[in-house]
């Protein structure tokens, strides 16, 4: 199996916390519960009104699937030390965020484990 | 019309429209640079964008069911702000921001995330809010709030202050409030009249922190004078402010029929 597809639902953890910032538009519609998934950086879109983390996600049959994964403003991400390199484009990433309730592939980020250990953003759930 | 005389009206014109009249160096009335408060440096609203926390109930933030505010609104909009809230029960309150059309406007100005910059000078006092980005301006050069006939409605609406101390006061008028359904004080569906006169008292309550009280009157849509307080806390020295382009890469347009906040792929294309 050649799948780097990887998901876990932890729909009865609550957040208890978590203060993403979505200044722009209602966080409304996204589950308070976190998702985590595991795929390879197409594209970190550091922009306004919110940052992208684009991720393909393949499945055990190899389909891929692309993740738009919402964050904060680069205003206020750059001030905490996030930049535009900070996502490299190719490399492997999981990534835990708050998904959309209606299934669609979106999701407010969270926290993220780069390939190398790194963690971005909130990742333990104390 | 010549190009010439075109050109000699367009000065004559700026020349009557834009002739200093005597620096404000000159002036007397005004509270010269050394007497000003020192708000120098950035600020960031203490709280959540609950607009009106002290009469909040229900729990969470302004897009939570259950969350809302008791201003002393008459029966009408009362009314208008439960059919509000139900709307953002839903999830189908449209923000009007979410599209970047439009400035926050005040009092919203004074309820925003991100970060702020407070101008003082002895002329004019800006408030300037990143997110958005929003700019109001309040003269303190003396002059006076212009008449009814001469405001128009506008989202900031107008405002002139005066300094008793270290506290400015400014007041408020020419808001066009919720009359083309485009201006809201925060998520809940909060709004206020194109009647709101707004008096508010700003002033530093110790080295980090400031606090603007305003007063808001509307005849049209309160029955009695509102008070809310909002908080600002100093920003770390330093800090880069950015500009923040709205329509940049808005991912997340209204549905202006529905009220329903769509997002779209990193192709332009629905995602729902």
């Amino acid at each position: 199996m050649k799948s780097a597809f990887k998901v876990s639902f932890a729909a009865l953890v609550v957040a208890v916390g978590i203060q993403t910032a979505l200044a722009h538009h209602s966080s409304a519609g996204f589950s308070e519960g976190t998702r985590v998934v595991s795929g390879t950086i197409k594209e970190f879109q550091f922009r306004n009104p919110h940052s992208w983390i684009q991720v393909n996600v393949a499945d055990e049959s190899g389909k891929v699937t692309e993740w738009s994964v919402e964050w904060g403003s680069p205003n206020q991400l750059g001030r905490d030390g996030i930049r535009p390199s900070t996502f490299p484009t190719g490399t492997q990433i999981t990534i835990k965020l708050r998904p959309d309730l209606s299934g669609h592939p979106i999701g407010i980020f969270v926290g993220a484990k780069m390939s190398d250990g790194k963690i971005i953003g909130k990742w333990s759930d104390e | 019309m010549t190009t010439r005389s075109l050109a000699t009206g367009v000065a004559l014109f700026a020349g009557l429209v834009f002739a200093p009249a005597g620096s404000y160096a000159q002036n007397s009335a005004l509270t010269p640079f050394d007497k000003l408060p020192d708000w120098s440096g950035t600020w960031a609203m203490t709280g959540g964008t609950v607009f009106d926390r002290a009469t909040q109930t229900g729990k969470g933030g302004s897009i939570d069911p259950g969350v809302r505010e008791h201003p002393p609104y008459n029966e009408i909009y009362e009314k208008k702000y439960a059919e509000h809230l139900k709307l953002r029960d839903a999830d189908r309150y449209p923000d009007v921001q979410t599209n970047c059309g439009v400035p926050s406007g005040f009092p919203r100005i004074l309820n925003l995330p991100d970060a702020y910059e407070f101008v003082v000078r002895p002329d004019v006092f800006y408030i300037i809010a990143e997110n958005g980005g929003n700019t109001m301006r309040v003269y303190t050069d003396g002059r006076k709030l212009p008449g009814k006939e001469d405001t128009w409605g506008t989202y900031t609406g107008v405002s002139v202050g005066h300094w008793e101390g270290d506290t400015l006061v400014w007041e408020t008028v020419g808001l066009k409030g919720d009359r083309d359904n485009d201006s809201i004080l925060d998520r809940t569906g909060l709004v206020i009249s194109d009647e709101a006169r707004i008096t508010t008292r700003m002033r530093k309550i110790d080295g980090q922190t400031l606090e603007a009280r305003m007063t808001i009157e509307d005849p049209k849509a309160l029955t009695k004078p509102w008070n809310v307080t909002k908080q600002f806390k100093k920003g770390k020295p330093g800090l880069f402010l950015y500009d923040y382009g709205c329509a940049e890469n808005n991912r997340n347009p209204v549905d202006p029929a529905t009220g329903q906040t769509h997002t779209l792929g990193s192709d332009g294309k629905l995602i729902k």
